[in-house]
């Protein structure tokens, strides 16, 4: 506790002193600060092009002064892991790994930050450095994955929508198949009518008077 | 002495109460149109008349009030049974006059539909035992000389006068009680008069029977409220020796004569159609059983007649598969308890669930109402009916095997 305040600077007068006495008799906790230091100021390096990236990306944040400095203290705060990147900052990242493992001709890093150091025997501070975003392989593998799933929701979703749209549009006009247009034929209905209820036919009303008394011009 | 005059006076005061009493109704019975009760020997029961009590007086006196009573609840359903009996055996030969006997003669036919009063003017000739030939005039639109149609029904004629057909007599048995009245006149012939009544007892309807010929002269309908809602009659008549049998008969007849396939079991038609897609009703609201079947091809596919009647009310439903024209020419738009029908004349249409619907009715506007209301309305499908047409269709439509 007592280190990490020296590290940031939150000690003075008799206690940065006595703190400091430790430290140059304790080897343990000199080697832990210089740690700690190290460690702060690779966070600092990074806090400033991801800023700048983040900034760009929000639009309008970096011309705000006050919120710049929350912004670079709380970047600053942030654990070993780093913060939550960006889609377009992961992208870089991941290119920027790629070109560099081609460079050097250790085969594809393919985002696995973590899994290529560790291959490289580097330190844990190397680790930190070069593939801050580690502690979250799973952002960078999980990726593709869910790039699929959306494309895959997107295809079932227009498929639906144009089935939908379709059954819609055909289910327009009359019922059952195509329907045909029927005109009922009176005349002959009537009669039917008037066979079976023992009454005379009437006349189709529908009809010109004209066509309806042809029959009854017949001799 | 008082106390054994009283059981004396008793009678006499019941007999005086009831002897008036079965004169007036007698009376009351023999109104309008219909003479003083006169049975023909050969179709009624023994002389009703002779019921009445006529018992001798002496007897009476000495009889207790209550054997009277008894006695003149007895003859009193004796009398009706033997009305009943009567009425309905008088209407089954009426039926039976109007296919045997040749007459010609001029029908005035009056109804009141969906849309108002039809009144038409029918020329009807008709030879003994066959062809029917009528010529029908609407005399609010078209001048008498000009008829509006021309029928030949050759071969199935109208099995009847005035809906007295043998099938619908045997149905007017079932749903209402038919009681001889008496005689009366009609087109200035004799006849005799038979009531028609419903289970309430209110009465239906009334037929005019021609006392030579059996023959229905004149027809007058009432609905439940006892509105005259429909008067057929003869304006004029002749039996027997008929006039030269109208021309148009020897060309073949009606220019849309068509030939049904009448079903014998009709229930078992409808319930084959029914099993391919159609809607067809096996009865009607109002009591209306089927009571005939029919279909037949036409240029528009094919038609289903099915026919409903108490034997008094009858409703033709014509239903053929496809929907109606845009433009309905010669048809009204009506809203009929909700529902849009088209009304021309006698007739209502209307399409609904992928069929056309088409009834004709000689029945109480009531009925005619909850007749529409009962079947597929024309009402639109709405949001899923209309998806759910669309994805039958569009399966129809990439269906290999279809």
């Amino acid at each position: 506790m007592q280190i990490s305040a020296l590290v940031d600077g939150e000690l003075s007068g008799a206690e940065l002193d006595r703190a400091n006495a430790h430290l140059a008799a304790c080897e343990r906790c000199r080697a832990e600060a210089a740690e700690l230091r190290q460690l702060k100021r690779d966070l600092r390096a990074l806090a400033i092009p991801l800023f700048d990236l983040l900034s760009e990306e929000a639009g309008g944040l970096a011309e705000v002064g006050a919120d710049e400095a929350l912004t670079r203290r709380l970047l600053a705060m942030a654990g070993p892991g780093g913060p939550v990147p960006s889609r377009r900052l992961r992208r870089e990242q991941h290119r920027r790994d790629r070109s560099r493992s081609e460079r050097s001709g250790s085969g594809p890093a393919r985002g696995r930050g973590a899994g290529g150091a560790r291959g490289g025997g580097g330190s844990g501070r190397q680790r930190a450095a070069e593939a801050p975003y580690s502690v979250r392989p799973r952002q960078f593998r999980g990726a593709p994955r869910r790039h699929g799933r959306y494309v895959l929701w997107s295809a079932v979703s227009l498929v639906v929508v144009g089935i939908g749209a379709a059954a819609f549009g055909m289910g327009g006009g009359g019922g059952g198949q195509p329907a045909p247009r029927i005109t009922p034929q009176l005349e002959m209905f009537s009669i039917e009518h008037a066979i079976n209820s023992g009454d005379v036919p009437f006349p189709d009303p529908t009809k010109a008077p004209a066509q309806a008394s042809q029959g009854a011009t017949k001799p | 002495m008082p106390t054994m005059r009283r059981p004396g006076l008793l009678v006499s005061a019941a007999v005086t109460i009831t002897v008036p009493g079965v004169l007036a109704a007698l009376a009351v019975l023999g109104h309008e149109r219909v003479a003083p009760v006169t049975f023909p020997a050969d179709s009624l029961p023994a002389a009703p008349v002779a019921t009445v009590p006529a018992a001798d007086t002496a007897q009476v006196r000495d009889a207790a009030p209550g054997i009277v009573k008894a006695e003149q609840d007895t003859i009193s359903t004796a009398v009706a049974s033997a009305r009943e009996a009567a009425g309905l055996r008088l209407l089954g030969r009426s039926a039976a006059a109007g296919l045997a006997t040749s007459y010609q003669g001029v029908e005035l036919i009056a109804q009141l539909g969906v849309d108002g009063a039809v009144t038409m003017i029918s020329d009807v000739w008709h030879r003994s035992g066959g062809l029917t030939i009528t010529r029908t005039t609407d005399p609010t639109e078209l001048d008498v000389s000009q008829p509006s149609g021309f029928y030949d029904v050759d071969n199935r004629s109208p099995e009847g006068v005035f809906g007295v057909t043998k099938t619908l007599v045997t149905l007017l048995g079932r749903h209402y009680v038919a009681v001889y009245r008496g005689n009366g006149s009609a087109v200035g012939r004799p006849a005799l008069v038979v009531d028609l009544h419903r289970g309430d007892g209110s009465l239906a309807a009334r037929f005019w029977l021609d006392s030579q010929t059996m023959v229905p002269l004149r027809r007058d309908v009432y609905d439940t409220s006892a509105q005259l809602i429909s008067e057929d009659a003869f304006v004029q008549v002749q039996f027997g020796s008929l006039a030269a049998q109208p021309g148009a008969a020897a060309n073949g007849g009606s220019p849309d004569k068509q030939a049904w396939a009448k079903a014998d079991v009709p229930a078992k038609l409808i319930a084959g159609l029914n099993g391919s897609g159609w809607r067809l009703p096996a009865g009607l609201p109002g009591g209306l059983p089927l009571y005939a079947a029919a279909q037949t091809q036409t240029g528009m596919g094919q038609v289903v007649y099915l026919g409903y009647s108490d034997g008094l009310s009858v409703v033709s439903l014509f239903v053929q598969r496809g929907t109606l024209p845009a433009k309905m020419a010669g048809w009204a738009p009506v809203n009929l308890n909700g529902h849009l029908v088209y009304v021309a004349g006698h007739s209502i249409t209307w399409a609904g669930r992928g069929s056309v619907y088409t009834i004709i009715a000689d029945a109480p506007l009531q009925t005619v109402k909850q007749v529409v209301a009962s079947m597929p309305p024309a009402a639109s499908p709405g949001f899923l009916g209309r998806m759910g047409r669309g994805l039958h269709r569009l399966a129809a439509l990439v269906n290999p095997f279809g």
